[in-house]
């Protein structure tokens, strides 16, 4: 058996047949393992079944869709496909620095205060959002939910701990966004590898939410929301807003990613704009 | 349309400009002529008046003169002077009024003419009176009267008087004749008074109906403006079509008093048309209708040219009608509908574009002023209406780019995904790459072995050509022994048995003890010969290759001891002095087959006493030659040298005479040889005539208990590792896709069949399977193919299972892999020890197997680490062990150096905790120990010191291993962190498992599935709904009524994964219950939600503070419910 390099497909399935079969597959994922991702952005999703035919040298969705029908652990592989599990500490900086600036200030008034980091990936936001309110002084009575739908990144999340070499392009972030001192103070580094403060891993909790199936959990005060909603369809985006609009307090924030803009949702008018250069709202 | 005229300077029209002028003129004309008439009638009157002065002055000039003459004639008659006052005072006047008349009449010549006739005769008159005065007074009075009597003076003034009289004749003419000027100047000043009013009058009406036209068509323009505005207004703001539909049928309706109106909109290929025209297949969309009757709603479009709205939109003109059709665009209202009498039709183009049609039906007439604005107003309707075409086209586009730099984020990022997934698989194609080179490297090797091996085949072929002949011969003689002997002598000797066996028991009781022992040891000897003759059948097997050996470990000193009991006897009774030595180098546990090995030794002994007459026999067991070495001495008979290989040969002797002196089979020694074969040893002799003879079994083979004295020595020196390539497998199997990263099962079995049942149930388990039949298999499998897991048989043919375990757990290549060990004899304790994961005695069942082989899955998978602690002091030893201590991690501790180096030997650790104090060694030296000892695995340590460490002393620590962390700061939370970071490396080592990926694809909805929730509320139908809500997702709702009683309940049944805890509740409410609970070290990590039933801001932040995980406000909303619950039921 020769080991196929990745990128090379197999047998690209022709795109009116992607048209047919994607519906079905997602269809028969959602009623057996009740992820739903019928409401995905098409081309996104067509693009991520595509690299997973590759992945699972099947020649065709429907033969896919029986794989992962039969066997849950298939599903679980699947699963890495369906979803872009890719984050970085303190991305985009001047989202951070407006939320250190101008939103930390409002969030001060707050006795309790509680964020959701919704679509955490493997972490990163919910960390570099946790060093800010530490650093703010306000870590010690803030919870931070973050929520993914995929297990694997959870736990990877839950963990704290990311390859080192990563650490010094989130050095760099952080001091482009206001950090107040080194983003050393907050991790342990050994062995190629570093752990985040015991102290920030403990404020946030990390819990399988999907934005497409589930609905509010709680009243928060911030709801972060980057690069997300990129991956949805314009009525799953007005759904996942929603469910971030009934999550949010009265004048609480929303803070999206820098290709998002609730101008053409449905929901734009429970929000107006906080900072517009950096896509955060305020709930009205 | 119209050109904007430049703006006009004139300050009225210029139609009442001209009547204003006609007016001015006329009035101009009318004040001339007045004033002429007027001047006439002053001029008349003046004349009037003249003549009558002029008649009054002639009237007094007259008096005057006859005053004169009355005055004279009264002197005259008188004498008397005061008569001549008159006359005095009439001359003054006369002159005067003379004087007056002249200036009067200048303008006549006439009368001039005659006032000139009148001055001579006034003159005369004069003078005679004078005359007659002057001669009266000088008293000639009668020439006065004379001058009197001749009457020249009446002449005189009789002429004077004709004079008078015709002047003012004159002047009655002149009266006459200016009255009628007069009269006539006045006729005519009224008849021009007359026309110019009547011009007057013409005019002002011109200018008034000038002025009231200008009035009405300003009126018109600013209510067309206030129109305008009022549109402009509604169309104020980013409107969609729709709204401005509305906006514009309103201002219509308002303004223009329309009854029913509609408002299509050109759809289709209108735009960017140069012609007003829509296509032929245009569309009309009504966007909006006013007082629409149902009928009309159904459909709103039309086909341009369709009706007569199509037909406007069409040609692009206004249509006004009048008679508007039956039934067409009828007003409608809740009571009725009714027709309106017109009806207009107004397109509305921009840029020649028909963009809409706006259709108007009203009750009233519609004048042209209406039609204009409508007219007007349609040009801005155009606009409005390309306006929200545009913008609405323009929102459509940053839609459309708002989709597409999402789309181009999405990308982005699942390129990110893609590089970061390429980078893993750089790195995994690195590591195989050196994997694979490892593997070239390993494979040169044994192609070298392989050649030696080759040319030690190619000797032993040629020996084996000399060996045939050899087994040839001994095959011969043996299959003719067993023909003749091997039924026959079972035959008599069974019926011996029996009867000896009846003796030993002797039931009659009358034989003595002695003769009892007699028949007992009749029945040994017979049963000796028992096995003696099986033993000749199992010589053939032997042959065939048919007898399997058993190892185990052997106690030797019980064995020999064993021996001793059998032989002495038979010593003693041939006077022979047997000794049995166990030197001290022996080993006391021996890996091997006790049957066999006891067969072998009793053979030789039994042999060493028959063949000697006197002296004495010696069994010694010493080490030697990499295992144990057992040497039986006589003192017998000896045997010469060309004898040696044949008394080996099965029924064979050094002569005929012992053996007949002797007795026995002769087969003693050559299954002995065998068995010494078959037991992985060899059997020698050496031995001459009269020397006596000495016969060596050497066996290979260690043991674990030997350790216990000569641990140190061995643990230095592990056995060399030679490299050997995995044998053929027995039977099928999956080597081909094991190795690292698949779930490997190795199975090192020699019984074949039962090898197939494991790997069967292996498969049946979702591992893939490899088997070996021998160790050296066995051990070359488990570093190539990477097994997950061993099952380990203890009987192997070429070396013991626990030798095997040995090797693996010293090995660091297959130290981790659990290993459970299958044995028909009991070594648990000591595989255990070993490091064996689990212990089986064969036979095993099934059950047993599957419980065995998940027993190594779940050791696999788990994970679990091993951390070990040195630290002197045995508090912080302890506390630090409990920090560490997790699910999936296992501490060991030691306080001194020397503990720690013996935990280091005995097992594999992934981390070491070190505190450099120690009572023994200083850790310095321990680690120096280690890096020497190559014997024990070097963990990555964590240098865990409250002291500072100076430069040098850093230096010195990192010497021995790049795996040291020194940390100066005693936080405990820092040494967890280190901790967890060193077993996350560990673990991120490890492919991902199939297992996890299973556990982590579970469905979502089976979150609740048995799961146990504590729903504390004393509301019955909150409970209620709470379990309705909870049930059916699988969830096990358990109640409690109020604090206390959820308290209680937790104590009684703990494990609870989930509370839902009511504030508001009797006797203990919610808030003191959570405080209670997190009191409690068992609960402390139990999720606790709230249910707060007031929204107070206050009261949350109270949840929060009593401990509670997170709140939710009452009434609950379930889907909110469900999602709380599922971030925090217990996973």
């Amino acid at each position: 058996m020769t080991a196929r390099m990745p990128g090379a497909p197999e047998a690209a399935e022709a795109p009116e047949a992607i048209d047919l079969e994607l519906p079905a597959l997602l269809d028969a994922i959602y009623h057996v393992y009740h992820h739903d991702f019928r409401r995905y952005a098409a081309r996104s999703i067509g693009r991520r079944i595509q690299t997973a035919l590759i992945h699972f040298r099947c020649r065709t969705i429907a033969a896919l869709r029986d794989r992962v029908l039969r066997d849950p652990a298939e599903f679980g592989v699947l699963l890495r496909y369906l979803t872009v599990q890719v984050s970085d500490m303190f991305r985009d900086p001047d989202y951070f620095r407006a939320i250190r600036e101008q939103v930390i200030p409002h969030l001060q008034s707050y006795a309790a205060l509680k964020i959701w980091v919704a679509g955490c990936a493997t972490g990163e936001e919910a960390y570099s959002l946790a060093i800010m309110l530490r650093e703010e002084g306000l870590l010690a009575r803030t919870l931070i939910y973050a929520t993914d739908i995929h297990p694997e990144s959870l736990r990877i999340a839950q963990a704290g701990v990311y390859d080192l070499a990563r650490f010094a392009g989130f050095s760099g972030s952080y001091l482009q966004s206001g950090g107040r001192g080194s983003l050393s103070d907050h991790y342990a580094a050994a062995y190629r590898g570093a752990v985040l403060d015991r102290g920030l891993r403990q404020a946030i909790v990390f819990a399988d939410h999907s934005l497409a199936t589930d609905s509010a959990f709680a009243e928060v005060q911030l709801v972060s929301c980057r690069n997300v909603l990129i991956y949805f369809d314009r009525q799953l985006q007005d759904r996942a807003i929603g469910v971030m609009r009934d999550a949010l307090c009265r004048k609480g924030f929303l803070g999206l990613g820098t290709n998002e803009t609730l101008r053409f949702s449905a929901q734009a008018a429970a929000f107006c704009d906080f900072v517009p250069a950096v896509r955060i709202y305020q709930r009205s | 349309m119209d050109l904007p005229a430049p703006r006009s300077r004139a300050i009225l029209p210029v139609s009442a400009l001209i009547a204003l002028s006609a007016a001015l003129l006329a009035i101009l004309v009318i004040a001339a002529l007045s004033y002429r008439a007027l001047s006439a009638r002053t001029e008349a009157a003046g004349a009037v008046n003249h003549t009558n002065d002029v008649e009054d002055h002639l009237h007094r000039f007259l008096s005057g003169v006859k005053d004169a003459e009355t005055g004279q004639r009264g002197f005259l008659l008188t004498g008397e002077e005061h008569y001549l006052t008159p006359y005095q005072l009439a001359l003054g006047a006369i002159s005067t009024e003379l004087a007056t008349l002249r200036r009067m009449t200048a303008d006549n010549p006439m009368q001039q003419q005659r006032l000139d006739g009148i001055a001579p005769l006034l003159t005369a008159k004069l003078a005679e009176l004078a005359d007659t005065i002057a001669r009266k007074r000088s008293g000639d009075e009668a020439g006065a009267l004379a001058v009197v009597r001749s009457d020249r003076g009446n002449v005189t003034m009789e002429r004077i008087r004709q004079l008078v009289d015709v002047m003012l004749d004159t002047e009655q003419r002149l009266l006459v004749e200016r009255n009628a000027v007069w009269e006539t100047t006045v006729q005519w000043s009224s008849y021009v008074m007359l026309g110019g009013v009547a011009v007057l009058i013409a005019m002002i009406l011109m200018i008034g109906t000038v002025a009231s036209r200008s009035f009405r068509s300003v009126e018109s323009d600013a209510w067309a403006r206030r129109v305008q505005l009022a549109l402009t207004a509604e169309l104020q703001g980013d409107l969609g079509l729709e709204s401005i539909g509305d906006k514009l049928l309103r201002v219509l309706v308002d303004h223009l008093g329309a009854q029913v109106a509609a408002i299509y909109v050109t759809e289709g290929k209108t735009e960017g048309k140069t012609e007003g025209k829509t296509e032929g297949n245009g569309v009309l969309r009504r966007i909006a209708g006013h007082a629409l009757a149902p009928s009309i709603g159904r459909d709103p479009t039309l086909r341009s040219g369709d009706g007569l709205t199509g037909q406007a939109a069409k040609e692009g003109r206004l249509v006004h009608l009048r008679d508007v059709p039956a039934d067409y665009l009828d007003v409608s209202s809740a009571v009725g509908k009714a027709r309106p009498r017109e009806l207009v039709i107004a397109p509305a183009s921009s840029d020649g574009v028909v963009q809409a049609v706006t259709e108007l039906g009203f009750l009233h007439h519609v004048d042209a002023v209406e039609l204009a604005a409508i007219e007007r107003m349609s040009g801005s309707i155009a606009v409005a209406i390309r306006a929200a075409r545009d913008r609405s086209r323009l929102e459509q586009l940053l839609e459309e780019i708002q989709r597409q730099a999402e789309e181009l984020q999405a990308q982005q990022e699942e390129l990110r995904v893609t590089n970061e997934e390429l980078e893993v698989q750089t790195h995994v194609l690195e590591q195989s790459r050196t994997r694979l080179e490892n593997q070239q490297t390993e494979l040169e090797q044994i192609n070298t072995q392989l050649e030696d091996q080759a040319q030690s085949l190619e000797l032993q072929r040629d020996e084996l050509t000399r060996t045939g002949a050899a087994l040839q011969r001994a095959n011969d003689h043996k299959s003719q022994f067993l023909a003749n002997m091997s039924h026959e002598l079972r035959t008599p000797l069974n019926s011996s048995l029996i009867l000896a066996k009846l003796l030993s028991d002797n039931r009659d009781g009358n034989l003595t003890a002695e003769q009892v022992r007699y028949a007992q040891t009749i029945y040994a000897a017979g049963n000796d010969l028992l096995i003696l003759i099986n033993d000749i059948l199992d010589m053939s097997k032997i042959e065939a290759g048919a007898l399997d050996v058993r190892a185990e470990p052997i106690a030797l000193a019980r064995m020999i001891d064993e021996l001793g009991h059998t032989f002495q006897p038979i010593a003693k009774h041939r006077q022979l002095a047997l000794e049995l030595r166990i030197a001290p180098s022996a080993p006391e546990v021996l890996d091997s087959d006790p049957t066999r090995l006891q067969q072998v030794l009793k053979n030789l002994l039994s042999n060493a006493l028959k063949f000697t007459e006197r002296g004495g026999v010696t069994l010694e067991v010493a080490a030697g030659d990499g295992g144990v070495r057992f040497t039986v001495r006589d003192t017998g008979i000896g045997i010469p040298a060309d004898q040696h290989e044949a008394i080996f040969e099965p029924f064979r002797q050094v002569d005929g005479q012992a053996q007949r002196r002797s007795g026995g089979t002769g087969l003693g020694l050559s299954i002995s040889r065998d068995l010494a074969r078959l037991l992985g040893g060899e059997l020698r002799v050496a031995s001459a005539p009269g020397q006596g003879s000495t016969f060596t079994l050497t066996l290979p083979g260690r043991t674990s208990a030997a350790r216990a004295t000569t641990g140190r020595h061995d643990a230095a020196n592990p056995p060399p590792v030679t490299p050997h390539a995995a044998g053929p497998a027995p039977f099928p199997d999956d080597r081909d896709r094991a190795g690292p990263g698949t779930r490997t099962l190795l199975i090192v079995e020699d019984d074949v069949a039962f090898a197939r049942v494991l790997y069967d149930l292996a498969h049946e388990l979702e591992f893939l399977a490899v088997a070996a039949t021998t160790a050296e298999d066995g051990l070359a499998l488990a570093r190539s193919a990477s097994p997950s897991a061993i099952v380990l048989d203890v009987g192997l043919p070429d070396r013991s299972g626990l030798a095997v375990l040995d090797v693996l757990k010293r090995d660091s290549r297959t130290r981790h892999i659990p290993v459970h060990v299958i044995s028909v004899s009991d070594h648990q304790r000591t595989a255990l020890e070993m490091g064996a994961t689990g212990y089986a005695l064969k036979p095993v069942d099934r059950e047993r197997l599957v419980e065995a082989l998940r027993q190594l899955e779940a050791k696999f998978t788990q994970q679990l680490r091993r951390v070990l602690i040195v630290e002197d002091d045995p508090v912080l030893r302890d506390s630090t062990a409990r920090l560490l201590a997790g699910d999936d991690v296992e501490t060991v501790t030691a306080g001194t150096a020397a503990e720690a180096l013996d935990q280091l030997r005995g097992s594999t650790f992934d981390c070491m905790v070190l505190d450099l104090a120690l009572p023994d060694r200083s850790g310095l030296e321990l680690l120096a120990d280690m890096a020497r000892g190559e014997q024990a695995g070097f963990p990555p340590v964590i240098v865990y010191t409250g002291r500072a460490l100076s430069h040098d002393e850093v230096h010195e620590l990192e010497r021995f291993s790049r795996s040291i962390i020194i940390k100066g700061a005693r936080s405990p939370e820092r040494l967890l962190d280190e901790v967890t970071l060193f077993l996350h490396q560990v673990e991120a080592r490890l492919s991902p498992e199939r297992r996890r990926m299973l556990r982590d694809a579970r469905d979502r909805e089976a979150a609740f599935e048995g799961r146990r929730i504590l729903v504390v509320e004393d509301d019955v139908r909150n409970l209620f709904a709470l379990s309705n809500v909870l049930e059916p997702r699988g969830a096990i709702v358990e109640i409690a009524r109020n604090g206390r009683e959820a308290i209680d309940h937790l104590h009684a049944r703990p494990g609870v994964d989930l509370v839902l805890m009511d504030i508001m509740m009797p006797e203990m409410d919610g808030l003191e219950a959570i405080r209670r609970l997190r009191g409690d070290d068992r609960f402390t990590r139990t999720p606790i939600i709230a249910l707060t039933a007031n929204a107070m801001i206050d009261d949350r932040d109270r949840c929060i503070a009593a401990g509670a995980n997170d709140y939710i406000a009452k009434p609950l909303d379930v889907d909110k419910l469900l999602s709380l619950a599922r971030v925090w039921i217990r996973r």
